[in-house]
């Protein structure tokens, strides 16, 4: 086990940050932490980096237990917060060669291993730039080559796409891919469940402080009773259709807005084909038909009531 | 090394604005000094004071001394009535006024009691003067009269007049000129706090306000660098940074004061700022923990800078600031160090006894490093305790 958390409560003035959080992170797993902004994602992070002092539970890496002076540990450990945490008076190539200089005092071998982090996250270009003439996708990248270019066994990433255009969030998700295939264990967190459900091997999703569901994303769509959700695009639509629709087995929600009509159905076979018998019964003209499997929105949805994708859709 | 580097290279970046600091010092004290501006330097010019002569002697002995007098006084061209020269004397149009009564020379000549009248400015500076030097013209008559048979009077007139046209040469001596270029390296010290604050507090804001911000700290602190170490790492880099501003800015004073540096005084004046540079880096440092932008710092560059340099006699000499103002400016550093330098400027020469007064203001001076740090450690550990 890599990482491993049991019973942990945080207090902040009174408030519950960590409820009685566990996990467990196995080694060579893409571990995501999946939860709204507020979830608790980041205060466990910085309590299993021993960056926060918590008021109960323990917490093992690497099978000892983390302290702020575990500094054998924290050798194997690469970190990406969340915020961009570089010198604004280096440059990308001396702002990698002071952390990985953290960890490597070996000069020679540190040159090396910052040439292959400057390749790696692709900023060749631009490494005698100062951090202020990088763009927002390039300074994530930066971000990340200061955390990863010692090689880290272990490397843990706080919502590191935070604010990131889609061409640099692709090759960050990529690059996190790779590093896992070369051998690291990655503890990934993030709102953005795409990414979690793109990337990830296990999952936990939060909310509250607590782990609400975790396993795979098989697993977790599994817990839920929720099957696909279907769009039809309808052109001749009369009122006591979405009456019909909602009495046709497994559907569990119909809704008709701007032409288009979305049944939610519970898990069953043949689902879409008896929506359209139906339509085609009734002789509706149909458009464009859309038939999406369950997502980890719809698992949050479930589990708490709550919709994930608005928390995400808040901050950005 | 990596946070030393780090912490040099921060410096780095913020060059352009230290060597400015530095700059102005240098052009503001190597100009004075070439000027030789002194504020505290007393200088001497000679004047000649008004005076009228009445003689109605009309002796040769009585022009003897008009003559002599002449050449210290200027004669005004009065009325003997008693009314026009107490108005001289009021109007400051004549300090002194002398009246020779007829038979002055002969009473002289004959060893009787020889009388001259004198109404002049009570107390004032050109009474004593004048006094001084019709007092030297008879007593030196006297002396020929009484060690000399058969004189005339014209005779005894032309040795006197022989005798008072002797000087003496006059050499101006090393200590003189020492104490003119202890003066000029005291007030070119006395600059020296107003820089070595600016530029400390400059840098080492700069430097320790990127080593807090949260991110970057936290990112140190997940890092397998002890705590220990980072902190001394940063700790030397400070004091580096100090002793090289020190450096630098003690260098022009070789150039300028040469080998004056390497005597007991300028070892004392270096000395003493070396000890202020400690007292103003743990200040610096105690700054950097209170300010949170870059703005900030460099309004708080200026501000502790500037204030206390006005207040503690940097460029107004200590003399012409009021009591209550020093009163206050004892509380910072910069007083007891221009109070140390003014001393070590006006010292006569370097003994056990004068060097004391200059140590206990030395210490005065650590203390103040000593509390500033201790206050700046306290703030920190609150800190930390208060975010986890």
């Amino acid at each position: 086990m890599v990482i491993k958390v049991e019973n942990l409560v945080k207090r902040y003035d009174g408030l519950i940050a960590l409820d009685h959080f566990s996990l467990e992170v196995r080694e060579g797993e893409i571990f995501g932490l999946l939860g709204p902004n507020g979830s608790g994602k980041t205060t466990a992070i910085n309590c299993i980096l021993s960056l926060l002092k918590y008021d109960k539970g323990t917490i093992e890496v690497y099978g000892r237990p983390m302290t702020p002076d575990a500094y054998d540990i924290k050798r194997n450990i690469g970190i990406i917060m969340q915020n961009v945490a570089v010198f604004d008076e280096l440059t990308v190539y001396e702002n990698i060669d002071y952390f990985c200089g953290l960890y490597i005092p070996d000069r020679k071998k540190r040159k090396e291993l910052v040439e292959e982090a400057i390749d790696f996250v692709e900023l060749n270009k631009f490494r005698n730039f100062l951090p202020k003439k990088l763009s927002g996708g390039l300074l994530r990248r930066l971000n990340i080559a200061c955390g990863i270019a010692h090689k880290p066994s272990l490397i843990i990433l706080d919502e590191p796409t935070v604010a990131v255009d889609p061409q640099s969030r692709k090759k960050i998700l990529e690059g996190i891919k790779e590093l896992n295939k070369n051998g690291a264990t990655v503890v990934y967190t993030s709102h953005y469940m795409e990414e979690v459900e793109e990337i990830c091997t296990r999952i936990a999703i939060m909310d509250k402080g607590k782990v609400i569901a975790l396993g795979t994303k098989d697993e977790l769509k599994g817990m839920i009773h929720s099957g696909e959700k279907v769009t039809i695009e309808i052109f001749d639509y009369s009122s006591n259709i979405l009456e019909e629709v909602r009495s046709i087995p497994h559907i569990i929600t119909a809704e008709y807005t701007d032409n288009l009509l979305v049944a939610r159905f519970s898990k069953g076979k043949n689902n879409l084909g008896v929506l359209l018998d139906y339509l085609r019964s009734r002789q509706i003209e149909t458009g464009r038909i859309y038939s999406e499997p369950p997502t980890l929105n719809d698992v949050f949805l479930e589990i708490t009531g709550k919709e994930l994708r608005d928390y995400a859709k808040g901050v950005q | 090394m990596q946070v030393y580097k780090a912490f040099f290279r921060i410096i780095q970046k913020n060059l352009l604005q230290i060597i400015i600091y530095v700059f102005v010092f240098l052009a503001v004290s190597i100009s004075l000094t070439i000027a030789g501006v002194n504020p505290v330097q007393t200088e001497f010019t000679q004047t000649k004071i008004s005076m009228a002569f009445f003689d109605y002697d009309n002796s040769s002995l009585s022009l003897g001394l008009k003559n002599h007098l002449a050449k210290t006084g200027r004669m005004a061209d009065l009325a003997d009535e008693a009314e026009s020269i107490q108005d001289a004397l009021f109007f400051r149009e004549i300090e002194y006024a002398l009246r020779v009564p007829q038979g002055f020379a002969e009473a002289l000549m004959s060893g009787e009691e020889a009388y001259i009248e004198k109404i002049s400015v009570p107390a004032s500076v050109s009474e004593v003067y004048l006094d001084n030097a019709v007092n030297k013209y008879l007593n030196t008559a006297r002396i020929y009269i009484s060690n000399t048979e058969g004189l005339s009077q014209e005779e005894l007139a032309d040795y006197i007049a022989a005798d008072m046209e002797k000087s003496a040469k006059v050499e101006v001596n090393r200590e003189i000129e020492e104490l003119t270029l202890s003066q000029k390296a005291g007030n070119h010290y006395n600059y020296m706090a107003y820089s070595l604050f600016a530029v400390l507090i400059l840098g080492v804001s700069s430097v320790m306000l990127v080593f807090q911000s949260q991110d970057l700290k936290n990112r140190n602190l997940c890092s397998p660098i002890t705590l220990r170490n980072m902190n001394f790492q940063l700790i030397l880099g400070n004091i580096s940074y100090a002793v090289l501003a020190w450096m630098v800015m003690n260098l022009p004073s070789i150039f300028m004061f040469g080998s004056f540096m390497f005597t007991a005084k300028g070892l004392l004046l270096m000395a003493n700022s070396l000890i202020f540079t400690m007292a103003a880096l743990s200040i610096s440092f105690l700054i950097s923990i209170l300010v949170t932008s870059p703005g900030a710092v460099s309004a708080a560059a200026n501000v502790v800078s500037l204030g206390s340099s006005f207040i503690s006699g940097v460029f107004v000499p200590q003399e012409l600031l009021s009591d209550t103002v020093l009163r206050i400016s004892s509380f910072t550093p910069a007083y007891w160090y221009v109070k140390s330098n003014n001393d070590i400027a006006g010292m006569g020469e370097v003994t056990a006894m004068s060097r004391a007064p200059i140590f206990n203001n030395m210490l005065i001076i650590l203390g103040f490093a000593a509390a500033s740090f201790t206050i700046a450690l306290v703030i920190t550990k609150q800190r930390r305790i208060k975010k986890q």
